[in-house]
């Protein structure tokens, strides 16, 4: 009998043991994201002079478009700034319109624009950045080197 | 010593957030309570490139002019996938409110031909409480 009422009370304990390592606590993860973007530079534009010498863009046969890869969370804004920053050949005295434009492929697709544009949704896109300088009346673009900066704005 | 109480108390209500890799710029929003006449604003510009680059730190306001603020470093190279801290100090300039776009900007690839110059701008909303 006696070893009876001390097997019974091992068992219990052992009851008692395994209902305590039954219990389950929940590990709370917390995390938060602002808003970001981040723009990688791939290459730079090419412009050529078209046949007449009145424009010299990235849009003619031979130039091409500077690519730059981009990742956001969304909740961004997209654009380029006017372009103010210029050289040009000394014998070129006439004055250009420089129009800066992009597009997007990717999570995102922007047809060619020079407005703002607002990223709502997450994801990663390619945008190529044009740049088409034009001259009007009889002004011709002159033989040299030119050089131009455009502003891709991710804000 | 003034400016130095001043700045450590506008350092106090610092939006301070955790620096992130492989980002331009962090964060892109934040509002900042100060109880002085400037208000402060630390962000962490990022390199993603795999080569060094010239990263510069502007400050505008919402028209983007510029802002004579205080930015500590304002012109620096910054490493392959590195990132670090800038302090930015901006005067209310005599208003209760300002609103400020603190930009860093980088040329990765000059003497091209078409350069792109990439800007990643924050939003920053500096409140002056009495």
């Amino acid at each position: 009998m006696k070893l009876f009422r001390t097997a019974a009370a091992a068992v219990l304990l052992v009851c008692i043991d395994q209902a305590a390592f039954a219990t389950t606590q929940n590990v709370i993860f917390n995390g938060t994201i602002t808003a970001t973007c981040t723009l990688v530079i791939a290459t730079n534009g090419t412009m050529t002079a078209s046949a007449d010498l009145q424009s010299l863009s990235s849009h003619n046969s031979g130039g091409s478009a500077g690519t730059v890869t981009l990742t956001t969370t969304g909740g961004v804004s997209l654009s380029v700034d006017p372009v103010t920053t210029t050289t040009v050949p000394a014998a070129d005295v006439t004055a250009t319109t420089w129009t800066p434009t992009y597009s997007s492929s990717g999570a995102h697709t922007i047809t060619e624009t020079g407005s703002a544009t607002a990223i709502s949704t997450p994801g990663a896109d390619l945008v190529s950045v044009h740049l088409a300088g034009t001259k009007g009346g009889s002004n011709r673009f002159a033989s040299g080197n030119y050089q131009a900066t455009v502003t891709l704005r991710c804000e | 010593m003034i400016s130095a109480r001043t700045l450590t108390m506008a350092l106090t209500v610092a939006v301070t957030p955790v620096a992130a890799g492989a980002q331009s710029m962090s964060p892109m929003r934040g509002e900042v309570n100060s109880f002085t006449d400037v208000f402060a604003v630390r962000v962490f510009p990022a390199n993603p490139y795999d080569r060094k680059i010239k990263v510069e730190i502007h400050v505008y306001d919402q028209d983007f002019q510029p802002v004579d603020a205080r930015i500590s470093p304002s012109v620096f190279q910054l490493g392959s996938q590195a990132s670090r801290p800038v302090l930015v100090v901006v005067p209310f300039g005599g208003a209760t409110e300002r609103k400020v776009r603190i930009c860093t900007e980088s040329i990765p690839f000059p003497n091209q031909q078409t350069q792109i110059r990439a800007q990643i701008c924050g939003k920053f909303f500096g409140h002056r409480k009495s």
